[in-house]
């Protein structure tokens, strides 16, 4: 049997219950801290890009932007080797063009800017993210920089939250345990490589979700073009006029069989077009890429396998070589300036 | 407001510290107004149908003592049905509506559906059913009228069981705010380590067992026979430690302030036959259907087809106060038809047991029970949950197909939440099985301090790391 202990005078108590709770709190901080400085030392794999990004580590000649159709179509390293320029991936997984933009004000932030902006454009390209983010846990240790909270913030009313409150975003916004990552990078624990210079290859075969989708919508389907989605396109181009950042507009391959199915597509085509006009920026419509009607090359009706992604990489490589758009300059000249 | 939102970590311990603050006889008015801004934090207005109902029954409750006489049991009556047409209204309007119009479609009637719109306030069934004990009660003369209106209100809105329960009777609850609860150290902190328990069932468990079964049963077509069987004995840990995590949350929050509720949960799927869970599970609700409808209507002392009449009607009921849907309604009877076979294969079981060598102390024959008991209660989450009754005839049909353990995963739910959810539920059952053995509570005051503290720390640091915070209601707010 215990010993029994003197009672407490009702102030003693609560002081001794109030103490409990900012030892909870002083540990709250400090896993906080812990597990951001944890995911930014993470080399490889989403983190690794990230820090790189904002670590200033990239400094490109030729920049990727996108969506998930960014990140897994265009293989840097085939971009890098056939055009003599350096070349880096930074499309997004998950992510509509709002955040996109978001990710490219803060990779300019950091680095160089580049000499040419390959802008992955998709048939949600004027759509903007409802309901939260992919992948919020991504975001966190970057909470700080101000392009990332702005465009989190107008996504999400609680991104102050986030970014103030000890473990909110890790415990409330992301499912996905992301500060196990930044714990166990503490012990010396990388994720695996699966991102080189940006480009995520996906060793994937055609998984059947079009079938899925074309059996619940045989009408086809409607992507919507919204005020706001149109706005955050042109604030792209904007961006990169005011930075001087030659910009080209390329619709990657997309399985054919899918085209059939938008019944927006040619409304969607026209607006890419006015937006190239206005903003001078080339488009580059691969829609009839002889990979298109390929199922094999694909493993859902909009991302390439990483076999397609081999195949439109070199064939985007050949067309920027054939088009010269990229002005001929000794490979490796790093202007000093940054934007 | 939620038990799991930020809100509540505000309200809560402004509660606290004013209610031991204020001189005593304010006490009562204080947590009247905590419980009025508690449930004015879903839908203010619907405050106005709770003081309707209190105002019908604290009136019925006076009346009912000084009259005597045949106008006693009118007044009861009107007392009853006054309180259940309100409930009735928010609750089974459309229900009803819908089958009236569905039933004249089958003889040639067209009906259209009213305009109008009624959204059920939270908790009706709770506090309605709290209410008519009273009434019940001081009728039955078991019970003093009171006469203190701040005292009913403050009974019938108590912040910590307003919206899920428990269930409360007067003699258990009433009977505390006439008294004087001062600051206990040691009962302060054992109501907030069972709130601890409560938020790690309902967070930890819970909320992400919710992530699997809203993904399956949401379209259980496009699901295979392993993930119908999981998300089934998912849900069945889902519903548990959300109510009982709910449960255990408002006892622990009534403790730090001084008071008793009484227990919701005793172990359920320890249980070893269905009237066995029955005395375990939601046992507020059990025992007020038992008390106001089972046995006035005879319970099991009446020829035996009136006893299993009275268990199908009675848990008929119990399916119906549930939800205005067929599908708790079948629940219900399900469970009825449960005790049914029981009590008629009774003899038959002993006897099979008592062939095959198998007594009572039997572990063998006692895990069988258990099994069986959990097969037969995860056969009736099936009804209750799924969204139509054609859902759950699929599912039924469906849980031994196309078994394919390289797509366990669901949209919502990715593979690496298995072991948390998996880790939650055994760390679950380990403490229950614990539970009557150990004195934990005892275990840990003999750890000196620092240790103590490092685990109660990990404890809640734990829960807030591995916790889901959708804004997910509980789910018997629903009901």
């Amino acid at each position: 049997m215990s010993n029994p202990r003197p009672p407490l005078t009702p102030l003693l108590a609560s002081c001794r219950i109030l103490s409990f709770f900012v030892l909870v709190g002083l540990l709250a901080l400090a896993l906080d801290a812990g597990i951001d400085a944890g995911l930014r030392r993470i080399r490889t794999s989403e983190f690794g890009v990230w820090n790189h990004i904002v670590n200033g580590a990239i400094n490109a000649d030729v920049l990727i932007t996108g969506s998930s159709r960014a990140l897994t179509h265009y293989d840097a390293r085939i971009l890098q080797e056939r055009l003599g320029r350096t070349a880096y991936n930074i499309g997004l997984n998950g992510s509509q063009t709002d955040m996109q933009v978001a990710r490219l004000r803060t990779y300019l932030e950091h680095n160089r800017k580049p000499e040419l902006l390959i802008h992955n454009l998709d048939l949600f390209s004027f759509q903007t993210t409802h309901g939260g983010v992919y992948d919020p846990g991504q975001y966190l240790p970057y909470i700080g920089e101000p392009a990332l909270y702005e465009a989190l913030s107008r996504i999400n009313g609680n991104t102050w939250k986030s970014r103030h409150l000890p473990l909110y975003g890790y415990a409330v916004e992301d499912l996905r345990f992301t500060w196990i990552q930044g714990v166990r990078r503490w012990f010396g624990w990388n994720p695996a490589e699966d991102h080189f210079q940006g480009f995520k290859p996906r060793h994937l075969p055609w998984t059947g979700e079009f079938e899925r989708f074309k059996a619940q919508n045989p009408q086809g389907a409607r992507f919507e073009v919204e005020p706001e989605g149109v706005r955050e396109m042109e604030a792209l181009l904007e961006l990169c006029r005011e930075r001087r950042i030659s910009v080209l507009l390329v619709y990657s391959p997309e399985y054919r069989d899918m085209q059939a199915m938008t019944r927006n597509r040619a409304e969607i085509f026209a607006r890419f077009g006015q937006l190239g006009e206005r903003f001078a920026a080339p488009l580059w419509d691969f829609s009839d890429s002889p990979l298109s009607p390929q199922q094999d090359k694909f493993y859902n009706s909009q991302h390439l396998n990483a076999e397609g992604a081999a195949l439109f990489s070199v064939a985007l490589a050949e067309r920027l070589a054939r088009d010269q758009t990229l002005a001929s300059r000794p490979a490796g000249d790093r202007r000093a300036d940054r934007h | 407001m939620l038990f799991n939102s930020i809100e509540f970590a505000i309200f809560f311990p402004l509660v606290i510290v004013l209610y031991f603050l204020l001189p005593r006889k304010l006490g009562t008015l204080h947590l009247l107004v905590a419980s009025c801004i508690f449930y004015m934090a879903f839908i203010p207005a619907y405050i106005l149908i709770l003081l309707v109902t209190i105002l019908i029954d604290y009136t019925a409750g006076i009346f009912l003592e000084r009259i005597t006489g045949p106008g006693r049991r009118l007044l009861l009556i009107v007392s009853i049905v006054s309180t259940c047409l309100v409930l009735f209204v928010f609750k089974y309007f459309y229900f009803v509506v819908d089958n009236v119009i569905g039933v004249s479609g089958f003889f040639g009637l067209q009906l259209s559906q009213p305009t109008i719109s009624i959204l059920l306030p939270i908790g009706l069934s709770f506090h309605t059913f709290q209410s008519l004990s009273y009434v019940i009660e001081v009728y039955r003369g078991h019970q003093r009228a009171e006469a203190n209106f701040l005292n009913y209100a403050t009974y019938v809105m108590f912040f910590p069981q307003l919206v899920a329960g428990p269930i409360e009777r007067p003699q258990n609850l009433l009977h505390q705010f006439r008294e004087k609860h001062d600051f206990d150290y040691d009962r302060v902190t054992s109501g907030l380590k069972r709130m601890a328990w409560g938020f790690f069932k309902k967070l930890v468990i819970a909320d992400r067992l919710a992530l699997y079964v809203n993904d399956v049963y949401g379209d259980p077509q496009n699901h295979n026979g392993l993930q119908l069987t999981i998300a089934t004995v998912f849900f069945a840990y889902q519903i548990y430690c959300d109510f009982s995590g709910y449960s255990d949350i408002a006892i622990g929050s009534a403790r730090v302030l001084g008071f008793t509720l009484m227990e919701n949960f005793n172990k359920p799927y320890h249980a070893l036959s269905i009237s066995d869970f029955w005395r375990r599970w939601h046992i507020s609700l059990s025992t007020w259907f038992r008390d106001y409808v089972y046995l006035p209507m005879g319970g099991n002392r009446v020829a035996p087809h009136r006893h299993y009449g009275n268990l199908l009607l009675t848990f008929g009921l119990s399916g119906l106060w549930h939800g205005a849907s067929w599908t708790y309604v079948v629940w219900g009877l399900l469970n009825g038809f449960y005790l049914v076979c029981a009590s008629i294969t009774r003899p038959w079981r002993k006897r099979v047991f008592g062939a095959i060598g198998l007594p009572e102390t039997s572990l063998v024959r006692r895990a069988i029970m258990l099994a069986t008991t959990f097969a037969l209660t995860c056969a009736g989450w099936v009804v209750f949950r799924a969204q139509s009754l054609a859902d759950a005839a699929y599912i039924f049909t469906h849980f031994t197909r196309d078994w394919d353990f390289s797509s366990i995963g669901t949209e919502q739910f990715l593979l690496r939440q298995m072991p948390v959810a998996v880790g939650g539920i055994v760390l679950l059952e380990a403490a229950q099985l614990l539970q009557g053995r150990v004195s934990v509570s005892e275990v840990l005051a003999r750890v000196p301090l620092v240790p103590r503290w490092a685990l109660y720390s990990a404890f809640v640091l734990g829960v807030l790391m591995f916790g889901v915070y959708r804004k997910t209601q509980f789910i018997y707010f629903q009901f």
